[in-house]
């Protein structure tokens, strides 16, 4: 009577610690599948933005088409890319084409100074930042999934109950980022 | 120490004062319930219970009513709106908060809302106009980083264990002069009660002091919090020195918000010696904060001349 009792309570025991431990890593899980979708609402808006900003620049300075053609290359291969690792070695590529667009832009005065290219340059900041912003949360959350699934004991049921470890987003060290420097008037 | 210690610290830092002031208010309840009348105990339980709910539900709307806030605009103030928005993602926060401003020139911001989700920002003209970019981001990190941590709920929970306190230090003193109870007479009987009764005019201030170092480690652990979230501890301790710098104190803040703000809205007391002054502000030092933040980052600011 007293051994079934015990082993009843321990048997008890044993799943409610299942239960916690199990329910800790599907929220962690979904704490990185939240900050995933905050990177890719980024992305999308950089992925609009490209089509827009090549057209600013074609309107001054049409005969830049090899420019214009790796840019949109790299859009292109961008939103391809499957999983976080590709996406963000494709969005490294993508940022150095922006890049060499702007600097081809600078070299026409009335481009730089027309309004819609104003407007462009400062949501392609303000995406920037915000991309950064985004990649940062989601490698956190990534980490701290990676920390829950890989120790005693959630580390004995995190691979049976189906939890794979997530891709990071390239590295938290801004070196891809586009050196747009803009002036956020106020 | 790294800015993981410093949070991790900070967590444990906070759970000691309140099992700290569960001990108090435990202590209390169980003289009042031994001494006199355990009925009276239901009455202190049922009170504390409806001004904890009264408090909790109040959290949000009080402080906008108390400082003069308006809506900020976007199109007025596109940075503060990136700023915000930018360190909202950063932090994880479902949606950005909604912003408000408050006209004063006193350069000083603060976080409210009993929920992550509840939350909203609010932040002085003084403030915009002091800081650049990357100090404002740091100042904002901040202020998000109570929301994050559930400040409001802790420091509500704490404002209505100090009145607990106070109102069962209040009831036993009351009875006591009365000559109420059960105690026993002789000379050692009639020390243990003067004893008690310095206890018991001694315990309301011991809450409010555990109630103000709960605050103060709260600030520890977002200034940590906001340099994890930005990346950047140095823009959070550059705004922190600015702060320093400034002389305008904030016009609208009562003590009861003060614990929201980033720094202590109020100008700090005189005539008090120095070794107390610290044990009655809501807010750490800034010089220590700014230290803390340079230990977790790295780097030196440059010493004020």
């Amino acid at each position: 009577m007293w051994v079934a009792i015990v082993v009843a309570a321990v048997v008890v025991l044993l799943l409610l610690f299942l239960v916690v431990i199990y329910n800790r890593l599907v929220r962690l899980r979904n704490e990185t599948e939240t900050g995933w979708a905050n990177i890719d609402v980024q992305l999308r808006r950089r992925y609009d933005l490209v089509p827009n900003l090549v057209e600013a620049v074609k309107g001054y300075a049409a005969h830049e088409r090899e420019t214009f053609e790796e840019v949109t290359q790299a859009r292109a291969a961008a939103e391809q890319a499957p999983g976080p690792a590709a996406a963000a070695e494709a969005n490294d590529q993508l940022g150095g084409a922006i890049n060499r667009l702007i600097a081809v832009s600078e070299a026409y005065p009335q481009l730089r100074a027309s309004e819609n290219f104003l407007a462009l340059q400062q949501e392609l900041s303000d995406i920037e930042d915000k991309l950064a912003a985004a990649r940062r949360y989601y490698n956190q959350t990534v980490y701290a999934y990676h920390n829950a699934m890989q120790t005693f004991p959630a580390v004995l049921i995190a691979k049976p109950f189906g939890f794979r470890e997530r891709e990071f987003f390239g590295t938290d060290e801004g070196r891809d980022a586009p050196v747009v420097a803009f002036d956020r008037r106020q | 120490m790294t800015l993981q210690q410093q949070i991790r610290g900070n967590r444990w830092r906070t759970l000691w004062l309140l099992i700290l002031f569960a001990l108090l208010v435990g202590v209390l309840g169980l003289i009042l319930g031994y001494a006199f009348q355990p009925s009276l105990l239901v009455v202190v339980g049922v009170v504390g219970i409806v001004y904890g709910i009264f408090s909790w539900l109040s959290a949000g709307s009080i402080v906008a009513g108390a400082t003069g806030a308006r809506p900020a605009d976007k199109a007025q103030y596109p940075r503060l709106f990136h700023v915000v928005e930018t360190v909202a993602i950063a932090a994880g926060l479902p949606q950005p908060p909604p912003i408000y401003i408050v006209d004063d020139p006193a350069p000083n911001a603060f976080a409210a809302g009993r929920s992550p989700d509840k939350a909203y920002v609010c932040v002085t003209t003084g403030l915009l106009s002091l800081m650049d970019e990357r100090e404002l981001e740091g100042v904002i990190a901040h202020e998000i980083s109570h929301v994050r941590n559930h400040d409001v709920r802790l420091m509500t929970l704490v404002s209505v264990l100090v009145g607990v306190v106070a109102l069962l230090s209040d009831f036993l003193l009351r009875i006591s002069f009365f000559g109420g109870g059960r105690r026993s007479g002789g000379s050692a009987g009639a020390i243990a009660f003067a004893l008690g009764l310095a206890a018991l005019m001694l315990a309301p201030i011991a809450a409010v002091l555990i109630q103000l170092s709960v605050s103060r480690r709260r600030e520890y652990l977002a200034d940590a919090s906001a340099a994890e979230i930005t990346g950047d501890a140095e823009g959070l301790a550059l705004a922190l020195r600015k702060l320093q710098l400034d002389q305008t104190s904030t016009a609208h803040a009562s003590r009861a918000v003060a614990h929201l703000y980033i720094e202590n809205p109020q100008n700090q007391a005189t005539g008090v010696s120095t070794a107390f002054r610290g044990m009655f502000d809501t807010h750490p030092p800034l010089e220590d904060r700014i230290a803390r933040l340079e230990e977790a980052g790295g780097f030196r600011l440059p010493p004020v001349s």
